[in-house]
Protein backbone atom coordinates (compact mmCIF):
# COMPACT_ATOMS: atom_id res chain seq x y z
CA UNK A 1 0.00 0.00 0.00
CA UNK A 2 1.44 3.37 -0.95
CA UNK A 3 1.43 6.38 1.30
CA UNK A 4 -1.12 9.08 0.71
CA UNK A 5 1.44 11.76 1.61
CA UNK A 6 4.22 12.04 -0.89
CA UNK A 7 7.34 14.14 -0.88
CA UNK A 8 7.94 16.71 -3.58
CA UNK A 9 11.43 17.01 -5.09
CA UNK A 10 12.12 19.91 -2.74
CA UNK A 11 11.00 17.98 0.33
CA UNK A 12 13.05 14.96 -0.68
CA UNK A 13 16.09 17.07 -1.47
CA UNK A 14 15.92 18.81 1.92
CA UNK A 15 16.39 15.36 3.47
CA UNK A 16 19.19 14.21 1.18
CA UNK A 17 21.99 14.17 3.80
CA UNK A 18 19.87 12.60 6.51
CA UNK A 19 18.54 10.02 4.07
CA UNK A 20 22.01 8.98 2.94
CA UNK A 21 23.11 8.78 6.58
CA UNK A 22 19.96 6.83 7.57
CA UNK A 23 19.17 9.47 10.17
CA UNK A 24 15.51 9.93 9.18
CA UNK A 25 12.56 8.30 10.86
CA UNK A 26 11.33 5.08 9.25
CA UNK A 27 8.34 6.96 7.81
CA UNK A 28 10.48 9.67 6.26
CA UNK A 29 12.94 7.13 4.88
CA UNK A 30 10.04 5.41 3.19
CA UNK A 31 8.65 8.67 1.80
CA UNK A 32 12.02 9.61 0.31
CA UNK A 33 12.38 6.10 -1.11
CA UNK A 34 8.95 6.33 -2.69
CA UNK A 35 9.84 9.68 -4.23
CA UNK A 36 13.07 8.30 -5.66
CA UNK A 37 11.20 5.40 -7.24
CA UNK A 38 9.30 7.81 -9.41
CA UNK A 39 11.73 10.70 -9.93
CA UNK A 40 14.70 10.03 -12.19
CA UNK A 41 16.23 13.49 -11.67
CA UNK A 42 16.31 13.16 -7.87
CA UNK A 43 17.54 9.58 -8.12
CA UNK A 44 20.45 10.76 -10.29
CA UNK A 45 21.39 13.47 -7.76
CA UNK A 46 21.04 11.18 -4.73
CA UNK A 47 23.08 8.42 -6.40
CA UNK A 48 25.80 10.89 -7.38
CA UNK A 49 26.01 12.22 -3.81
CA UNK A 50 26.05 8.72 -2.37
CA UNK A 51 28.92 7.82 -4.71
CA UNK A 52 30.99 10.81 -3.55
CA UNK A 53 30.27 10.06 0.09
CA UNK A 54 31.20 6.42 -0.24
CA UNK A 55 34.43 7.16 -2.07
CA UNK A 56 35.56 9.89 0.36
CA UNK A 57 34.97 7.44 3.22
CA UNK A 58 36.92 4.74 1.39
CA UNK A 59 39.84 7.12 0.82
CA UNK A 60 39.93 7.96 4.52
CA UNK A 61 39.74 4.36 5.60
CA UNK A 62 41.65 2.98 8.53
CA UNK A 63 45.11 4.33 9.29
CA UNK A 64 47.49 1.78 10.77
CA UNK A 65 48.98 2.62 14.13
CA UNK A 66 52.62 1.55 14.42
CA UNK A 67 53.52 -1.40 16.69
CA UNK A 68 56.18 0.85 18.30
CA UNK A 69 53.55 3.36 19.39
CA UNK A 70 51.30 0.62 20.73
CA UNK A 71 54.23 -0.83 22.67
CA UNK A 72 55.07 2.61 24.07
CA UNK A 73 51.47 3.09 25.20
CA UNK A 74 51.35 -0.41 26.75
CA UNK A 75 54.52 0.34 28.75
CA UNK A 76 53.09 3.65 29.90
CA UNK A 77 49.84 2.04 31.01
CA UNK A 78 51.68 -0.65 32.88
CA UNK A 79 53.71 1.98 34.72
CA UNK A 80 50.52 3.81 35.60
CA UNK A 81 48.95 0.58 36.85
CA UNK A 82 51.99 -0.15 39.01
CA UNK A 83 51.93 3.37 40.45
CA UNK A 84 48.25 3.18 41.21
CA UNK B 1 47.58 -4.65 42.96
CA UNK B 2 45.75 -7.64 41.51
CA UNK B 3 42.72 -5.42 41.00
CA UNK B 4 44.79 -2.85 39.12
CA UNK B 5 46.17 -5.58 36.82
CA UNK B 6 42.67 -6.80 36.07
CA UNK B 7 41.60 -3.23 35.33
CA UNK B 8 44.59 -2.78 33.01
CA UNK B 9 43.74 -6.00 31.16
CA UNK B 10 40.11 -4.92 30.78
CA UNK B 11 41.13 -1.46 29.56
CA UNK B 12 43.67 -2.82 27.09
CA UNK B 13 41.21 -5.29 25.61
CA UNK B 14 38.89 -2.41 24.74
CA UNK B 15 41.61 0.07 23.82
CA UNK B 16 43.17 -2.21 21.21
CA UNK B 17 40.00 -2.01 19.10
CA UNK B 18 39.87 1.78 19.10
CA UNK B 19 43.61 2.56 18.92
CA UNK B 20 43.73 2.50 15.10
CA UNK B 21 40.63 4.65 14.49
CA UNK B 22 41.67 7.01 17.29
CA UNK B 23 45.13 7.41 15.82
CA UNK B 24 43.62 8.11 12.39
CA UNK B 25 41.41 10.78 13.91
CA UNK B 26 44.29 12.25 15.93
CA UNK B 27 46.34 12.42 12.74
CA UNK B 28 43.66 14.42 10.96
CA UNK B 29 43.16 16.71 13.96
CA UNK B 30 46.84 17.48 14.44
CA UNK B 31 47.89 16.98 10.79
CA UNK B 32 51.22 15.79 12.10
CA UNK B 33 52.44 12.28 12.98
CA UNK B 34 54.48 13.19 16.05
CA UNK B 35 51.67 15.27 17.54
CA UNK B 36 49.10 12.57 16.71
CA UNK B 37 51.19 9.91 18.46
CA UNK B 38 51.62 12.15 21.49
CA UNK B 39 47.90 12.95 21.55
CA UNK B 40 46.92 9.27 21.40
CA UNK B 41 49.46 8.35 24.07
CA UNK B 42 48.22 11.06 26.44
CA UNK B 43 44.57 10.23 25.78
CA UNK B 44 45.25 6.54 26.51
CA UNK B 45 46.85 7.41 29.84
CA UNK B 46 44.06 9.81 30.80
CA UNK B 47 41.44 7.25 29.81
CA UNK B 48 43.10 4.52 31.84
CA UNK B 49 43.30 6.78 34.89
CA UNK B 50 39.63 7.64 34.45
CA UNK B 51 38.53 4.12 33.50
CA UNK B 52 36.53 3.90 36.70
CA UNK B 53 34.12 6.49 35.27
CA UNK B 54 33.41 4.38 32.18
CA UNK B 55 30.11 2.57 32.52
CA UNK B 56 30.59 -1.11 31.62
CA UNK B 57 28.58 -1.98 28.54
CA UNK B 58 28.66 1.64 27.34
CA UNK B 59 30.15 2.90 24.10
CA UNK B 60 33.88 2.70 24.84
CA UNK B 61 34.85 4.15 21.48
CA UNK B 62 32.71 7.28 21.96
CA UNK B 63 33.93 7.58 25.56
CA UNK B 64 37.58 7.33 24.50
CA UNK B 65 37.14 9.74 21.60
CA UNK B 66 35.60 12.28 23.98
CA UNK B 67 38.76 12.15 26.11
CA UNK B 68 40.95 12.46 23.01
CA UNK B 69 39.02 15.46 21.69
CA UNK B 70 39.11 17.15 25.12
CA UNK B 71 42.86 16.71 25.22
CA UNK B 72 43.20 18.05 21.67
CA UNK B 73 41.10 21.10 22.50
CA UNK B 74 43.09 21.62 25.68
CA UNK B 75 46.15 21.97 23.50
CA UNK B 76 44.45 24.12 20.88
CA UNK B 77 42.13 26.35 22.85
CA UNK B 78 42.65 29.29 20.54
CA UNK B 79 41.51 27.29 17.51
CA UNK B 80 38.44 26.03 19.35
CA UNK B 81 37.36 29.51 20.35
CA UNK B 82 38.10 31.14 17.03
CA UNK B 83 34.75 31.53 15.27
CA UNK B 84 34.59 30.50 11.67
CA UNK B 85 34.60 33.38 9.22
CA UNK B 86 33.20 31.34 6.35
CA UNK B 87 30.25 32.82 4.56
CA UNK B 88 27.58 30.22 3.91
CA UNK B 89 25.77 32.30 1.34
CA UNK B 90 28.05 31.09 -1.42
CA UNK B 91 27.97 27.41 -0.50
CA UNK B 92 25.84 25.74 -3.16
CA UNK B 93 24.10 22.40 -2.85
CA UNK B 94 25.37 19.51 -4.98
CA UNK B 95 28.46 21.50 -5.95
CA UNK B 96 30.39 18.69 -7.64
CA UNK B 97 27.29 17.39 -9.37
CA UNK B 98 26.36 20.79 -10.78
CA UNK B 99 29.92 21.68 -11.75
CA UNK B 100 30.40 18.30 -13.43
CA UNK B 101 27.12 18.77 -15.23
CA UNK B 102 28.10 22.28 -16.39
CA UNK B 103 31.47 20.95 -17.52
CA UNK B 104 29.72 18.34 -19.64
CA UNK B 105 30.92 15.41 -17.54
CA UNK B 106 28.61 12.42 -17.08
CA UNK B 107 26.31 12.61 -14.07
CA UNK B 108 24.73 9.22 -14.45
CA UNK B 109 25.93 5.75 -15.25
CA UNK B 110 28.45 3.82 -13.17
CA UNK B 111 29.12 6.02 -10.15
CA UNK B 112 30.52 9.14 -11.87
CA UNK B 113 30.85 11.03 -8.56
CA UNK B 114 32.90 8.24 -7.04
CA UNK B 115 35.09 8.03 -10.15
CA UNK B 116 35.96 11.70 -9.84
CA UNK B 117 37.05 11.27 -6.21
CA UNK B 118 39.01 8.15 -7.14
CA UNK B 119 41.04 10.18 -9.59
CA UNK B 120 41.80 12.73 -6.91
CA UNK B 121 43.51 10.15 -4.72
CA UNK B 122 43.91 9.89 -0.96
CA UNK B 123 46.15 12.95 -0.60
CA UNK B 124 43.71 15.16 -2.48
CA UNK B 125 40.82 14.10 -0.25
CA UNK B 126 42.87 14.55 2.93
CA UNK B 127 44.04 18.01 1.83
CA UNK B 128 40.45 19.07 1.16
CA UNK B 129 39.30 17.77 4.55
CA UNK B 130 42.22 19.36 6.38
CA UNK B 131 41.38 22.71 4.78
CA UNK B 132 37.96 22.91 6.45
CA UNK B 133 37.62 25.46 9.29
CA UNK B 134 38.31 23.85 12.68
CA UNK B 135 34.72 23.48 13.94
CA UNK B 136 33.65 21.79 10.69
CA UNK B 137 36.81 19.71 10.34
CA UNK B 138 36.39 18.19 13.81
CA UNK B 139 32.81 17.10 13.08
CA UNK B 140 33.31 16.12 9.44
CA UNK B 141 36.40 14.04 10.17
CA UNK B 142 34.54 12.09 12.84
CA UNK B 143 31.75 11.55 10.37
CA UNK B 144 33.84 10.48 7.40
CA UNK B 145 36.48 8.44 9.22
CA UNK B 146 34.53 6.73 11.97
CA UNK B 147 31.41 4.68 12.02
CA UNK B 148 29.62 7.15 14.29
CA UNK B 149 25.98 8.16 14.18
CA UNK B 150 25.01 11.81 14.64
CA UNK B 151 24.13 10.89 18.24
CA UNK B 152 27.60 9.41 18.82
CA UNK B 153 29.26 12.52 17.37
CA UNK B 154 27.11 14.73 19.60
CA UNK B 155 28.19 12.66 22.62
CA UNK B 156 31.88 12.77 21.69
CA UNK B 157 31.91 16.51 21.12
CA UNK B 158 29.33 17.30 23.81
CA UNK B 159 27.26 19.46 21.48
CA UNK B 160 23.56 19.21 20.56
CA UNK B 161 22.65 16.81 17.77
CA UNK B 162 21.18 19.73 15.81
CA UNK B 163 24.60 21.38 15.82
CA UNK B 164 26.16 18.16 14.55
CA UNK B 165 23.60 18.03 11.75
CA UNK B 166 24.10 21.64 10.65
CA UNK B 167 27.90 21.50 10.85
CA UNK B 168 27.94 18.28 8.87
CA UNK B 169 25.63 19.73 6.28
CA UNK B 170 27.83 22.78 5.82
CA UNK B 171 31.02 20.78 6.19
CA UNK B 172 29.94 18.51 3.33
CA UNK B 173 29.22 21.51 1.14
CA UNK B 174 32.60 23.08 1.90
CA UNK B 175 34.31 19.76 1.30
CA UNK B 176 32.64 19.39 -2.09
CA UNK B 177 33.82 22.84 -3.11
CA UNK B 178 37.36 22.03 -1.95
CA UNK B 179 37.33 18.66 -3.73
CA UNK B 180 36.17 20.20 -6.99
CA UNK B 181 38.84 22.89 -6.71
CA UNK B 182 41.46 20.23 -6.03
CA UNK B 183 40.29 18.30 -9.10
CA UNK B 184 40.60 21.49 -11.17
CA UNK B 185 44.06 22.25 -9.76
CA UNK B 186 45.21 18.71 -10.52
CA UNK B 187 43.94 19.00 -14.10
CA UNK B 188 41.45 16.17 -13.58
CA UNK B 189 38.60 18.43 -14.67
CA UNK B 190 38.37 21.71 -16.51
CA UNK B 191 37.16 24.57 -14.31
CA UNK B 192 33.78 25.94 -15.30
CA UNK B 193 34.00 29.60 -16.32
CA UNK B 194 31.88 32.02 -14.29
CA UNK B 195 28.62 32.67 -16.07
CA UNK B 196 28.60 29.28 -17.72
CA UNK B 197 25.83 28.15 -15.44
CA UNK B 198 27.92 27.50 -12.35
CA UNK B 199 25.79 27.53 -9.22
Amino acid sequence: MRSVNRFTCEEAFRRLDDYLDRELSATEMELVREHLETCAACTREFTYEAGILHEVRRKLARVEVSPELLARIARQLEEAANEG
Amino acid sequence: MKERSAELAAFESQFKDVAGPAYGYALRLTQNRADAEDLLQTAALLAFRGYGTFIPGGNFKAWFFRILVHEYWGRHRAAQRRPSTVSFDDLPDLHIYSQASDAGLPTDGADPGALLIQKLGVDGVIEALDALPEEYRVVSTLYFMQDFTYQDIAAVLEIPIGTVRSRLHRGRKMLQRALWQAACDAGIVEPVEAGEGAT
